[in-house]
């Protein structure tokens, strides 16, 4: 069952990667070895590079503030406070509501469909941060807030549980012991989350650098700046170019390998684990 | 010096009234237990000493010192957790010294008062590990040993031994002792296990619903319980407890019910004199019952026979039908008893204990 849901499609990826797979050409696939790699890598053409730049900033970026927003989150719903329930709701919403709902509705807040002073002032918005930061600023903007809204919801949630799983007397010795919040914070809050952080960026880290349909969803397809998913579809889908396509959705690969590896003996470093 | 007094202490959490106007004068190095059944308030008076739960009303000083509004870190005393709530993350070697890591004492001071702390406990090997690799009872030393090096005013134990086998909690128990006697400082230890209350303080505060039932020195409570619930509390096996009516008969006060008639000790008789024609519980220890023998006063026996035998090898302790109660006798190892004897049953008369059948008050 593993190998057909989840081996097949990814040898069959791996090996169209290795072949020149177009519809448009027809005929047979022909291996071409590792040429679609080179050509990526090369060709400003297929604008790999730009589109690696921004994919890994978006991940970055959003990364980071749905890590310090998710465990702001956290600690606050960590005491107990009056209605504490229905703000865990209220923050948990954004990840639970429908995804494709929740994209046109940030689509039509940030494009306004009716013509009204909001939507003159979005359009200031939209411009002045252009103006600041180059064509496509307001548009990784608004993906970056989206991605956030919806990945510091779960991040929090996630984070929570991690909190709550860790016992209650660990959090009050601290208190008996530290003379700061912010000392208790990081020497004992931040170690003890540990295993929760480090899960909790690698799926932020894996949403932001593989968000294909928001972006996509959110910019309509025009899309002004690349990151690698939507150059990916383009390729493929539109241009009909499967080898190249498929090459550019695994160099993606290699570096959350390599992440998930750190962040694995973040973990559960090699000294901490049973003798 | 570090003298704890809690003068009217209360607790509400929303509806539920957990601690009741508490005081009490623990007296410097003095080794105090707060004891009694789940949910009786002595955690939550626990805690509030520490500061880790806010106080609703009163006042708690420590060392002189009113110390309500002062946060935990603040209040000179160094805690251990039921569940030693040692750091996995750091070493035996960092757990102890990270509430001296986080007052910034000097780094020779820390190596030394941790390495004096290992060594009192007997844990210098075990400095480099981490609490994943230690057992129950090494954890629980290093919990200990936290608390040492910080040479507080007031020693806190909440259910230390709870999480180690028996075995090991008499060995614990008796280190713990040997340690507050070296060490000197107040202690307050919070349990549900009598055993442990009696062995372990100078003094034993018996705690149920949130009130106070009782403060005495442990042989105290033993002997003289203020009320029923003390006297059941304290003592294992639990003291036996017989419904009976007070009646005339005579010159004297009898005490009786279905298959027992008991001759009223005289110098009880005064206090159960206006108690005629009424209810009242007799109290009396397993010990304080054995096979009658010709020595025995007859007034002072009943019949009584032998439903359970339980060898313990010190000792045999006999579940005996007395009319319609089954008691607890707990006679020598030579005594052979078997399922079904009728014996006659001898109750030491200094050692009766009578208390009010409605407020349950001792009428010693």
């Amino acid at each position: 069952m593993v190998a057909g849901v989840l081996a097949y499609p990814v040898a069959w990826e791996v090996w169209t990667s290795l072949t020149d797979l177009s519809p448009q050409r027809g005929g047979p696939a022909r291996f071409v070895g590792l040429r679609n790699y080179v050509e990526l890598a090369t060709n400003p053409v297929y604008r790999f590079w730009p589109a690696a730049a921004a994919t890994l900033a978006f991940a970055g970026l959003t990364g980071v503030v749905k890590l310090a927003l998710g465990l702001g989150l956290a600690l606050l719903l960590q005491r107990p406070f009056r209605g504490r329930a229905l703000v865990l709701l209220a923050v948990f919403l954004p990840w639970v509501y429908p995804s494709s709902v929740a994209v046109i509705g940030w689509y039509w807040t940030l494009n306004p469909p009716l013509v009204t002073s909001y939507s003159r002032l979005a359009a200031d918005l939209k411009q002045a941060v252009d103006g600041a930061f180059g064509a496509g600023a307001w548009a990784l903007a608004s993906v970056g807030l989206f991605n956030v809204w919806r990945g510091a919801a779960f991040t929090g949630v996630f984070l929570l549980a991690g909190l709550q799983a860790v016992p209650a007397d660990l959090f009050d010795y601290a208190r008996l012991e530290c003379p700061s919040p912010w000392r208790r914070f990081w020497f004992v809050t931040v170690p003890l989350l540990r295993p929760f952080l480090a899960l909790a960026v690698f799926l932020s880290l894996t949403t932001g650098l593989a968000d294909l349909a928001n972006v996509w969803m959110l910019t309509g397809g025009r899309v002004v700046f690349p990151v690698l998913g939507t150059e990916a579809y383009w390729l493929g889908v539109q241009a009909g170019q499967l080898g190249p396509a498929a090459a550019l959705s695994l160099m993606l690969v290699p570096p959350l390998a390599l992440v998930l590896w750190a962040l694995f003996r973040l973990v559960d470093p090699p000294e901490e684990r049973p003798r | 010096m570090a003298q704890v007094v809690l003068k009217d202490l209360n607790k509400m959490y929303d509806d539920v009234h957990a601690v009741k106007d508490v005081n009490l004068n623990i007296l410097d190095k003095e080794f105090v237990v707060l004891v009694g059944p789940s949910g009786c308030g002595k955690s939550t008076t626990l805690r509030m000493i520490a500061g880790l739960e806010e106080i609703t009303s009163g006042e708690i000083q420590i060392g002189n010192r009113v110390v309500n509004d002062l946060p935990p870190k603040d209040r000179d005393i160094a805690m251990v957790f039921q569940n030693y709530a040692l750091y996995p993350h750091m070493t035996v070697y960092d757990n102890m010294a990270f509430g001296l890591k986080m007052r910034k004492f000097p780094k020779a001071e820390i190596q030394k008062r941790v390495q004096d702390a290992a060594e009192i406990l007997g844990i210098q090997e075990l400095l480099k590990r981490k609490p994943r690799q230690l057992s129950g009872g090494q954890r629980q030393r290093v919990a200990v040993g936290r608390a040492i090096v910080r040479h507080p005013q007031v020693f806190l134990f909440d259910e230390p031994l709870s999480n180690l086998d028996a075995k090991l909690r008499v060995q614990m128990r008796v280190e713990l002792k040997r340690l507050h006697d070296r060490l000197e400082t107040t202690a307050i230890y919070v349990t549900h296990d009598q055993v442990e209350a009696m062995t372990l303080g100078d003094r034993v505060v018996v705690m149920k619903d949130g009130w106070i039932q009782q403060v005495g020195e442990p042989l105290e409570l033993y002997g003289r319980p203020r009320n029923r619930f003390v006297a059941g509390f304290i003592g294992s096996p639990a003291m036996n407890f017989i419904e009976t009516t007070v009646a005339d008969g005579a010159g004297a006060l009898w005490v009786e019910c279905a298959g027992l008639r008991l001759r009223v000790p005289a110098e009880r008789s005064a206090r159960l004199a206006g108690k005629r024609r009424q209810a009242v519980v007799l109290g009396i220890r397993p010990e304080d019952l054995h096979p009658a023998t010709a020595a025995d006063h007859a007034d002072l026996t009943c019949e009584a026979v032998v439903d359970v035998v339980e060898p313990l090898g010190s000792e045999i302790l006999l579940d005996v039908k007395v009319g319609t109660c089954v008691i607890v006798v707990r006679v020598d190892p030579t005594v052979r008893l078997r399922q079904h004897d009728k014996i006659r049953l001898a109750f030491n008369p200094e050692r009766i204990h009578f208390f009010d059948a409605k407020t349950e008050e001792s009428l010693q």
